[in-house]
This record gives structure tokens, C-alpha cells and sequence, in this order.
């Protein structure tokens, strides 16, 4: 367990998102009403920053850019969304945000197992 | 992986001499697919020319969703200061299907699932003529182009234009909405450095004959959708939602159904097709309500001076829309067109505060 923090819990207000620096890591903080989630800034798509892009409402993160979305309290995807969010576990402790963040989350962009034989082979 | 008899039975045959055909193979999550492609076509165009439904938006080299990756073959990546070329991996080989011809044949990974489609709905080459154009304001041009052979289009659609007096292929949405129709009419927003507006406004283009690509997009409207319409459009971005209000209007849709059109433009100046809409919103006999939203000037009255039927508000129509639209965005569909600042922001109005989901929400994504 590498707890560390992000932020108060009063920084980022309902249905917002706001970038944070954890010890030399980009998180973006998402409070969707009924809590937060902690994820990498970008979003899984097509590597838009979600700082900018990101629009929470009604429990639901949307990026604006292609409209990928994603329930917030399940991680559910939504409509055409194709990847799944990486979150980073979270814990709220005396007023404050804390990440468990053992190493960086990132999406693999064009890598190797998107485009693997194995990844062909489904169909 | 696919076997090869499916391949061979996928590859549809064109009457064209075999030396200038190559043959596209795509790999995909869903199976392999292969296609003829025109020596020196663009695989998107010869694939969705084949009823082959590779990944696109924007069609133009800007959004990078068309991206495959060449595994084998000869291409020519084509536009190599494209947006979108800038983010993908051209050392793995990551192409834009949109702007790549190929040279060979060729073998292509796509991470996308596609299916084959009826090439009778698959968007085609065709070629065209300009003819009456004509300036709506200072700096929008209207013209209709009579077509090879006829086209049929969904409202909302866009088709890809090239000329060889420029570089590159520029798109734009139908103005006009008919089935199988030999005659479209496009809109033209002068912008300085664009290539293709200097071309039209410069010269006498009527008579011009001009390559057309199309149909194209997914923005569209049909009157089986059952939902009020919210329509944002900024300047020309108000092209493809005439043929929606078209369409719409054709099916006395808002009979049964409220439509809501903000149109943004700088001044009472710069508003045009307003006898057009004036009209729509006559025969929708209270289903349809306009607003032009003047950023640069205050609206002199309430309704346009010319025109009882069209609302005036001042800002930016995103705002417009928000301040008149509170409370009414119930079982609404948002269509969006317009500079890419104004659809974001309009955007965020629908999902923030309309609550529209994701999947009520139609605009082509150039970005």
C-alpha cells in the first residue's frame, strides 16, 4: 500500500474534474456527485486532455470529443465507448483525497497487444 | 482468423481495367475483408466504396479515427502535414485510411469491428459540375452541384469535394434533402488561407467540374427517431440542418414533435436562409420555434425585422440556446454543427445542464 495525497475533498466541487500532481504524477480528480474517482488525465480514446474535455453530470464522465462515456459509480460504459477507465483506488480520510498509487496508470496507446494475433484472432 | 475462401467471397469485382486495381486486405477484430482499390484511391473511399464499414468521422485527416496499421504493401500516406498523421506511430507502420493510397496490394490491421454492408447504401466516386452559385452574405457562398449520376442521402449527411485547381479534399455538409437526386447544394464559409473557398469566391466556378465523394457521416435525422429537436448550428454549420428541417418538414414531423433551432451568426447582417426558415417555421404551425443569436450586436427588437416568425437573441447561441431551452430538454435530440469552440460549448450545455446522454447527441467529430 502506497497511500499518498491528492488533494481536499473541498478542491474539486460536484460534477467537476481538476488536474493534481502526486508526487510527480498527473491525476485527474472526478467528483460526479456521489463521490470521487481518481484517474489518469488523458482519455482512453484517443489521448484527449480530460481536464479540458471532461464534462461530469448526472453521475456520468463524458469526453467531449467523441462523446466516450462512463457511469462513475460502476465504471459502466457507455453508448459507443469501446475501453474501460483505470482508476486508482481511493480513500477520503479526515477532509482529504488519498490515491493508492503503487506505480503511474496509463493507457496503452496502438501497442503491440491491440494489434497482436491474439486480438485478430476473436472474432 | 478469417479464412480465405470468405475472403475471396467478400471481394466484389468492378468493371474496370484489373491493371489499375489492387486489392486491399483488412484484418479486424471482426474478421478479415478484402476490397478492390483504384491505384492512387484512398483505402477509406475504396473500402466504404465496397460496403466495407471501416472507422471514420471525419474523412478529411483530422480526427485519426480511420487509423490501420500497414502490415505489407506499397501506399503513398498521402497528406503529410495532416492533423492526425502527427499523432499516430508511423514507425509501426499506423496510416489514415482517409489519406493513404495504395500503390499494391496491400494488408492492413484496423482495431475496429466492421461488417460488410449493401454497396447499394455505400457512399460513391462521382463526378460533378458546379452551378449557381451564389453569395448568401459577404462571406458565405451557396452552389449546387449537378451530379454524373443520382445520389440518395440521408438529412445531415456531408460529401467530400476536390477540385484540381487544389490540394486535398474538403468536406461539406447537403444543404438540400432528396432521394436519389442528381442535383446537391453545398455552403461555403470564406476563411482566409482556405484553399478551396479562395477557388470559389476568386473565380467564376460555375460550370467547374469538381470529383464528389459521398455520402458520408452519421449525424443524421430520420423522421422514425420520436424526439423533440434541439439544433445548434454556428454560421455555416446551419448547411446539413436545412435538409434535417427539410426532411423534418416534408413529414409534417412537427406536428407531433417541437423542434428548436439557434442559429449563431456575428450580426442581423450575416443571418441567411432565413425565407427558408421563416417557411419551416409557418408550416410547423407552432412545432418549431428559430432564434438567431447575434454575438457581435445587440438584436435591435425581439423578432427579426424582416421576418415575425424568427426570434432574435444577443451572445453567443450557445447561451442563447441555455437561457431559452431551461427545463425543456426532456426527450430531446442535440444536432451540432458549427467552429469547434461553439460545438464544445454547446455540448457541454447539453450534457451539464440538458442531461442529454451521450448516445442523443449528433455532430460530425472533425476533431
Amino acid at each position: 500500500m502506497t497511500w499518498k495525497k491528492v488533494c481536499d475533498v473541498g478542491d474539486v466541487g460536484a460534477n467537476s474534474v481538476k488536474i493534481f500532481d502526486v508526487e510527480g504524477v498527473n491525476v485527474l480528480v472526478t467528483n460526479y456527485g456521489g463521490g470521487f474517482r481518481v484517474i489518469p488525465p488523458i482519455c482512453p480514446h484517443m489521448e484527449e486532455p480530460l481536464a479540458e474535455s471532461g464534462i461530469v453530470a448526472n453521475c456520468v464522465l463524458t469526453c467531449s470529443k467523441h462523446l466516450w462515456a462512463w457511469d462513475m459509480r460502476t465504471l459502466e460504459k457507455l453508448g459507443e465507448t469501446e475501453k474501460p477507465l483505470k482508476t486508482y483506488e481511493t480513500r477520503e480520510q479526515d477532509g482529504a483525497l488519498f490515491v493508492n498509487m503503487v506505480e503511474e496508470l496509463v493507457y496503452e496507446f496502438e501497442s503491440e497487444d491491440e494489434f497482436d494475433d491474439d486480438f485478430f484472432s476473436q472474432s | 482468423m478469417t479464412s480465405l475462401a470468405k475472403v475471396e467471397r467478400l471481394m466484389p469485382r468492378e468493371a474496370s481495367p484489373m491493371d489499375d486495381l489492387v486489392t486491399v486486405t483488412v484484418q479486424t477484430p471482426s474478421g478479415a475483408f478484402a476490397f478492390p482499390c483504384e491505384n492512387g484511391e484512398a483505402l477509406l473511399h475504396a473500402g466504404l466504396r465496397a460496403g466495407v464499414s471501416l472507422p471514420y468521422e471525419c474523412a478529411t485527416g483530422t480526427c485519426g479515427s480511420c487509423r490501420g496499421r500497414l502490415m505489407t504493401g506499397d501506399v503513398d500516406i498521402g497528406w503529410e502535414d495532416s492533423p492526425a498523421l502527427a499523432k499516430l506511430k508511423r514507425e509501426k507502420g499506423d496510416i489514415l485510411l482517409c489519406q493513404t493510397k495504395a500503390k499494391s496490394d496491400c494488408l492492413v490491421r484496423i482495431a475496429a469491428k466492421i461488417e460488410q454492408v449493401s454497396r447499394e447504401d455505400a457512399p460513391g466516386k462521382l463526378k460533378g459540375i458546379i452551378f449557381d452559385s451564389r453569395k448568401l452574405t459577404h462571406d458565405v457562398i451557396e452552389f449546387s452541384v449537378k451530379l454524373s449520376r443520382p445520389m440518395t442521402f440521408e438529412a445531415g449527411q456531408f460529401a467530400l469535394i476536390s477540385t484540381p485547381s487544389v490540394t486535398g479534399a474538403r468536406a461539406y455538409s447537403m444543404v438540400n434533402y432528396d432521394t436519389k437526386t442528381d442535383r446537391i447544394v453545398f455552403l461555403v464559409k470564406r476563411k482566409s488561407g482556405g484553399g478551396f473557398c479562395d477557388w470559389l469566391f476568386s473565380a467564376m466556378v460555375d460550370g467547374a467540374e469538381i470529383d464528389v465523394y459521398g455520402p458520408l457521416g452519421r449525424a443524421t435525422f430520420d423522421t422514425s427517431e420520436d424526439k423533440d429537436l434541439i439544433i445548434i448550428a454556428g454560421g455555416s454549420g446551419i448547411a446539413g440542418m436545412m435538409a434535417i428541417l427539410e426532411r423534418a418538414t416534408r413529414s409534417n414531423y412537427f406536428k407531433s414533435h417541437m423542434g428548436h433551432v439557434f442559429f449563431g451568426v456575428p450580426t442581423l447582417q450575416d443571418g441567411f436562409y432565413l425565407d427558408e426558415l421563416a417557411k419551416y417555421v409557418d408550416k410547423a404551425q407552432g412545432g418549431l420555434n428559430v432564434t438567431l443569436a447575434l454575438s457581435n450586436e445587440p438584436p435591435p427588437q425581439a423578432s427579426h425585422p424582416n421576418y415575425d416568425g424568427i426570434q432574435l437573441a444577443s451572445g453567443f447561441v450557445h447561451t442563447a440556446m441555455a437561457s431559452s431551452m431551461t427545463g425543456r430538454y426532456q426527450n430531446a435530440l442535440g444536432y451540432l454543427a458549427g467552429p469547434p469552440p461553439m460545438v464544445d460549448a454547446a455540448l457541454r450545455v447539453l450534457i451539464s445542464e440538458g442531461q442529454l446522454s451521450p448516445q442523443a447527441i449528433r455532430y460530425d467529430k472533425f476533431g
